[in-house]
């Protein structure tokens, strides 16, 4: 087995007293589609937000491709390779679809600023080969003709494929989605499946995902994490996941014991948002 | 893994040379024919019009830099136009007296004065992009509306500063025997620095008009400009995608201050104005961010619009002059309440009456 | 030993004023997240409304040593009142409509009514444009005198009144159902407006209470200084307001006793700056703790560093 492209050792963040995510660890082997699951509130977005330097964690190591990222700013884990997409979509509203898109290519422009004002030999095939890029990204997510449009004119399903397709302009080796199905339809949910799947082999990435649709997880990752409260409760395949009790009682609340009279057990939407 | 393709794609040295270089021509031809002969045939009213309005859009298209392209908010312009404004009225006046002897206007048209006032510009904006960066730094790194306060603060101390300095030196053997340091320090104080040569020509108003907006249209259609707005539409967004929006944004603020220094200059070399520190101040800094506002955030035509609009309404409507202000106010108050995205929002004028079909092809626009 | 004694006393005299103004703009920004840049023309008012109900009803000229004690009472009373009404009418008619709007488009709004507020102060109808003194309401004498230090009558009332609001602010904000209700405001707008509290009414209340405290300062600032009145549009005022802003910054923005302190701290680093080091670079020191504070401290002194959420 080879090294783990993304290997991330008990990192922990509390705010205020709520520990938020304890001891979370997580080896993902170049190349693997995982996922990472849990009630809402459990703390999974907020894990993003730690790989991707939103958040700096209190405790522990997180190493990416064999060089250590934790501590570094957002934008540095970006350009080192770690790309990811949001839960409540973040593009670029008033810049059309393909500009959101080279915005994310410009981490791995080499002209600067003096090149773009005078406009350089270089500038212009780094221009070129930056629409080129944006282009063939738009046209593998279906986005092609909807290119000069504002970002926030689009409809709700394209919105979450122009996150996918601006956070592969930046050029990942790892690519974290966070709820990429939220809000599609069945068709929708399985054609993103898909696409995922393409662009992996395509690109030779490493895929990790969130996601509240346990069909889509249990169908498209070969393993899965499961936090709760910030504590990984389980891990392994789906069909493992899927058996452990640890789950379930997380899920449903201990379906095995009789439910106290008085206190049904709590579904999952009563928990707290994410933090 | 752009690097291949973007050196597959370059374009022919015809191509870049003549896309590269022609608008500086253009410009170049535009600012000669103002002053050779739209300014003779206009007579000195106009003139004087034409130099506020180029004065006062390169304040504007510069202060959109900041406040239209990365989404900050600056009201402290004037206080960069001071900075640029001083440093090139000290350059021309001590150096007129150091070269020629006396601090009028030495030579013609492109003659060795002009050129020692070229160089007064480029210093003072320097000094401006300097002052921004300073400012800059430790502001723009926090989220929010704080270098508002700090970019006003920053042009309060400057008054304070620029009160303190001493009586302009005016007898040429004074000079003779001034430090550098006493010249630099003898900028008239509270009662303004008076004797700077009126250099400022329709000519140069627009050479420097025009290489802003080569600056600022070219951004706007780079990768490095994308940058810039990416940070007005979705700061984490922004960083998320491996943009250093501090850089970007402190970037764009020294740029911003690089060109207000240079307004400032043509400001304190301009004939009628006196160079004091209270006509730079809040007053003046509002003015600006009024025309940037009007004009909508973000739209460089709109800003140039806005600043045209907001200078020649005033000379032609004396008999409200006490009123100016305070329409000035209710509008700001009124537009943000029913059209806060100003005439144009964050487009040119020329977007707006095209849907957008598709992309524009790379590397065009109007520069 | 005088002089450092001298310069504490006027520190806080000074340092008091500015509490009083910051509280305003740290109550705004606790609740809207922005900075109320009328504020300190809601000042320039109270200070102007102050000088003009003094010089109206004439007590100055009543002869005598000093005028009748009410008078000075009244016309504090006048200015607050006045200011109180007009933010009310400021936050409902400029701000209430941008609730849900961008903040930089509230903010802009806000240097549209200082700019309003101070252009049309300088109307002839109203305050004109030649600034004016102020009668005098209180006299002007040493109280009395400790280690040589004179505790001049006008200082002492200038602590007392501020330290009297104050007071009642705290007590306003920590043991009332309103400022329980402003609190919860502060801390999370949408959640208590499902608990069944008027927002509204709670903003509007922060608005007629800062704005309060801002004319009682306007008052206090004419009193300590009859000579400093100067036209509406001058930028002493606009300078004044934001070293209180900057005092509430350095205390932590959004915290009311946070406000108090910062304003005290610039009132007395103020005042030894210019004692100690050089009285024309003033505004400089003020500036340069901000930037130092905004470097190492970005929350303020009792400030809480928040997380955005993501």
């Amino acid at each position: 087995m080879t090294a783990p492209i993304l290997d991330v050792r008990a990192i922990s963040i509390a705010f205020g007293g709520l520990k938020a995510v304890t001891d979370f660890s997580l080896s993902l082997p170049a190349g693997a589609l995982q996922g990472l699951i849990g009630p809402n509130g459990a703390g999974k977005t907020t894990v993003f937000n730690l790989l991707t330097g939103v958040y700096r964690p209190q405790t522990g190591e997180i190493h990416l491709d064999g060089r250590r990222v934790d501590g570094l700013k957002p934008n540095r884990i970006a350009a080192a390779g770690l790309a990811r997409t949001f839960q409540n979509i973040r593009l670029f509203g008033d810049l059309t679809v393909l500009d959101n898109v080279r915005v994310a290519c410009h981490v791995r422009a080499e002209t600067g600023l003096a090149a773009a004002i005078f406009r350089t030999r270089a500038h212009y095939g780094e221009e070129a080969a930056i629409r080129e890029r944006a282009l063939s990204l738009l046209e593998i997510f279906g986005l092609s003709h909807r290119a000069g449009e504002y970002a926030r004119n689009l409809p709700y399903g394209d919105q979450r494929r122009l996150e996918i397709a601006r956070a592969l302009a930046t050029g990942p080796k790892v690519l974290l989605l966070d709820e990429p199905a939220a809000g599609m339809n069945p068709q929708e949910k399985r054609a993103l499946a898909d696409l995922i799947a393409l662009v992996r082999r395509q690109f030779g990435l490493t895929v990790l995902l969130i996601e509240h649709d346990m069909g889509l997880v249990m169908n498209i990752c070969e393993a899965i994490t499961v936090i709760d409260h910030g504590v990984t409760i389980a891990r392994g395949t789906p069909a493992e996941v899927q058996a452990d009790p640890a789950v379930i009682e997380a899920y449903l609340g201990a379906p095995d014991e009789p439910p106290p009279a008085s206190a049904p057990a709590p579904a999952p939407d009563s928990a707290k948002a994410d933090p | 893994m752009l690097g291949a393709r973007a050196a597959a794609l370059r374009p022919g040295y015809g191509f870049v040379l003549s896309r590269a270089v022609g608008p500086f021509g253009a410009f170049l031809a535009l600012a000669f024919v103002m002053q050779l002969v739209v300014v003779p045939w206009a007579g000195p009213f106009y003139e004087k019009l034409l130099m506020d309005i180029g004065i006062n859009c390169l304040l504007a298209v510069s202060l959109n830099l900041v406040n239209g392209f990365t989404g900050q908010f600056s009201i402290g312009h004037a206080g960069f136009m001071a900075v640029g404004g001083y440093v090139a009225g000290a350059v021309t006046y001590y150096g007129s007296f150091v070269l020629w002897g006396s601090p009028a206007v030495h030579g013609g048209f492109l003659g060795g004065g002009d050129l020692l006032f070229l160089a007064g510009c480029l210093v003072g904006g320097l000094f401006s992009a300097g002052a921004g960066y300073l400012v800059g730094l430790p502001s723009l790194r926090l989220r929010g509306d704080y270098l508002a306060i700090v970019t006003l603060g920053f042009g309060e101390i400057l008054r304070v500063l620029l009160q303190q300095t001493n009586d302009v030196i005016f007898v040429p053997a004074q000079i003779e025997a001034a430090t550098p340091w006493q010249m630099a320090t003898a900028l008239g104080g509270a009662l303004g620095f008076s004797g700077i040569p009126f250099y400022t020509t329709v000519f140069w108003v627009f050479v420097m008009l025009g290489l802003l907006l080569i600056v600022a249209f070219r951004l706007k259609e780079s990768s490095e400009g994308r940058a810039f707005l990416s940070i007005r539409e979705n700061e984490i967004a922004a960083e998320a995608m491996g943009i250093d929006t501090t850089r970007y944004k402190v970037r764009a603020f020294v740029l911003a201050a690089f060109f207000a220094g240079i307004a400032g200059a043509l400001f304190a070399h301009e004939t009628g104005t006196t160079l004091n520190p209270r006509e730079l101040g809040f007053q003046k800094s509002f003015d600006i961010v009024i025309m940037v506002v009007l004009g909508g955030m973000g739209s460089i035509s709109g800003a140039l619009v806005a600043a045209v609009l907001l200078t020649v309404l005033p000379e032609f409507l004396r008999e409200f002059a006490d009123w100016r202000l305070v329409i000035y106010a209710l509008s700001l108050i009124i537009m943000m309440r029913f059209r806060p995205q100003g005439l144009f929002g964050i487009r040119e004028i020329w977007e707006l009456w095209r849907k957008p079909p598709g992309a524009s092809p790379a590397g065009r626009g109007a520069s | 030993m005088t002089k450092l004694l001298q310069t504490l006393f006027d520190g806080l005299a000074v340092g008091s004023l500015y509490a009083l103004i910051a509280l305003g703009y740290t109550m705004v920004y606790g609740i809207l997240q922005f900075i109320n840049f009328a504020h300190s023309d809601v000042f320039m008012t109270g200070a102007w409304v102050a000088y003009v109900v003094a010089a109206t009803a004439g007590w100055a000229a009543l002869g005598g040593d000093a005028p009748p004690l009410y008078a000075g009472l009244f016309t504090l009373f006048a200015s607050m009142l006045f200011c109180a009404i007009l933010g009310f009418g400021i936050e409902r008619l400029a701000y209430r409509p941008l609730r849900k709007a961008p903040r930089l488009n509230v903010l802009i709004t806000a240097i549209g009514i200082s700019l309003f507020l101070e252009n049309i102060g300088q109307r002839p109808e109203l305050f004109g444009t030649q600034p004016q003194k102020m009668p005098q309401l209180l006299p002007d004498t040493t109280l009395f005198t400790i280690a040589d230090v004179n505790f001049r009558v006008v200082d002492l009332t200038v602590i007392a009144v501020a330290l009297v609001l104050m007071a009642v602010l705290q007590w306003l904000v920590f043991h009332t159902r309103l400022g329980r209700a402003m609190r919860a405001v502060s801390h999370n707008f949408s959640v208590a407006s499902l608990m069944g509290i008027n927002v509204d009414a709670v903003i509007s209340f922060t608005f007629v209470v800062g704005s309060a405290m801002a004319a009682a300062a306007g008052f206090l600032y004419v009193m300590k200084y009859p000579g400093a009145l100067k036209q509406p549009a001058d930028s002493t005022w606009i300078l004044l307001g934001l070293k209180c802003f900057v005092a509430a910054v350095i205390g932590g923005i959004g915290n009311v006793r946070g406000a108090m302190l910062g304003g005290v701290l610039i009132g007395l680093m103020e005042m030894f700056g210019a004692a100690y080091l050089s009285p024309h670079m003033r505004d400089i020191y003020v500036f340069s703790l901000l930037i130092i504070v905004l470097l190492v401290r970005p929350a303020g002194l009792l400030g809480r560093a928040t997380v955005e959420k993501v």
